[in-house]
């Protein structure tokens, strides 16, 4: 979808403000945002589906939320939908009403969740290392070498083919087998495509202003790509 | 209904945004107070992932990983081959690790990393990325205008210097390996790791500083 999201390329933007040393994060709440993002996400969701359910926000508030706050609405949204607790829950508790008991139906675990340690978390984070590839079920489309143009328009659902590169011609600079299609992972579904890394020259993208010594890639998806 | 039902999580997002309190403290105790009710999760779980992002994942595992890069040429050749694969030697494979790419910096190259769509990071080797990194100014302009950027960084790049600019739109993620300091000969991979900054890592620095260590 063409979003508030897809900033790649737009101006009217101030200077970076720039830090070579930060702590891990800026502030309590957004180090307990991460924490609980990483602990109750639903089985059932897709890293595609969180980051569209970011870009189905309002466009006014995807510009002024700080970037933690984008994933507290997620992880708010997902646990509506997977019936973990109601919108109601949610206002109530911020109102500082007592908190909602459970509805009988929803599974409320009887035994209070294990508590784990650093060291149970740092092998939880080794154990997130996961693949995205899967087995072709086509022969590649593209090679390395050849010339490519991104098609000109996206459609309404997750897309990972940014509005700055569409309709530009590049060229293939690596294939990296099959990849699980964002597009599909945001609708619960798998489907492996190809994927390429697409090597675009600064002045296809921003026109002849732009520094010729400069080349901007992306990774693109087969159905992104036509033969140039 | 349910998860990946896209009008619904439009709307949901819409009267949540008009009707929770805009106080970024308050939302998350709201949160937090929801999920340890209902028993999803305990609050010293949270206490602890905090620490281990706090204490013990961070940039200081690349600093490692490019150091040894830098020392040890089978390892050099396997990093560029597969970095997802070769920081598995070191512990560090977990979130956003698993299409690890490591792009060097060359006399005329320089490699500077930005996520466009969203902030692709690679979590369990780098640690939480920083606030710069996350920001519109960033995401927008790198792309367009990277050596504007790159100044505002203080970083300087000769003539002959091009700039390729790596938008992470898929799940690979990309580990800049910046070019080892002169005036560093025969120092040990643990000595050189202490020079190896972050932003290096993401190509907003080029050039690192020896007494830095």
């Amino acid at each position: 979808m063409d979003g508030m999201h897809d900033l790649g390329g737009r101006q009217g933007f101030g200077p970076v403000r720039v830090s070579d040393d930060d702590p891990a994060f800026e502030t309590e709440a957004d180090a307990r945002i991460y924490a609980i993002s990483q602990t109750v996400a639903p089985d059932k969701g897709t890293i595609d589906w969180f980051r569209h359910t970011i870009e189905l926000m309002p466009p006014r508030a995807y510009m002024t939320e700080p970037y933690f706050q984008k994933w507290l609405f997620v992880i708010l949204i997902e646990q509506i939908q997977a019936g973990g607790f109601s919108v109601d829950d949610v206002l109530g508790a911020a109102q500082g009403a007592a908190p909602a008991k459970a509805p009988k139906a929803a599974k409320t675990p009887k035994a209070p969740p294990p508590v784990q340690s650093v060291d149970d978390v740092l092998k939880r984070v080794r154990g997130q290392y996961g693949s995205f590839e899967r087995p072709a079920r086509t022969p590649p489309r593209f090679e390395p070498g050849q010339r490519v143009r991104t098609l000109r328009h996206g459609h309404d659902g997750h897309i990972r083919l940014p509005a700055y590169v569409r309709g530009a011609t590049g060229d293939v600079l690596r294939h990296r087998g099959a990849h699980l299609l964002p597009d599909a992972g945001a609708r619960g579904e798998k489907r492996p495509e190809h994927l390429y890394t697409v090597v675009f020259t600064a002045p296809e993208l921003w026109g002849d202003a732009a520094d010729a010594r400069d080349t901007v890639t992306l990774d693109l998806w087969e159905n992104y790509l036509v033969p140039a | 209904m349910g998860t990946f039902d896209r009008e619904e999580a439009a709307r949901l997002q819409r009267h949540l945004h008009s009707h929770l309190p805009s106080d970024p403290a308050l939302r998350v105790k709201t949160l937090e107070s929801l999920v340890v009710e209902r028993g999803l999760v305990a609050p010293e779980t949270l206490d602890a992932w905090i620490e281990a992002y706090s204490e013990h994942i961070g940039p200081k595992r690349g600093a490692h990983v490019v150091a040894r890069a830098w020392t040890d040429p089978d390892f050099r050749v396997r990093l560029l081959e597969d970095a997802g694969e070769a920081i598995k030697e070191f512990g560090f494979e977990g979130s956003a690790t698993g299409h690890l790419k490591a792009v060097e910096n060359t006399a005329d190259q320089h490699n500077v990393v930005v996520c466009t769509l969203c902030s692709c990071y690679p979590f369990a080797l780098l640690g939480m990325s920083p606030p710069w990194y996350k920001s519109a100014e960033y995401r927008a302009r790198t792309v367009r205008e990277p050596r504007v950027v790159l100044a505002e960084f203080g970083v300087t790049l000769e003539d002959g210097v091009g700039v390729r600019v790596w938008d992470s739109t898929a799940e690979l993620r990309y580990l800049v390996v910046p070019e080892r300091p002169e005036g560093t000969e025969g120092w040990d991979a643990a000595r050189l790791a202490a020079i190896v900054t972050r932003n290096s890592m993401i190509g907003t620095q080029r050039d690192l500083n020896p007494e830095a260590a």
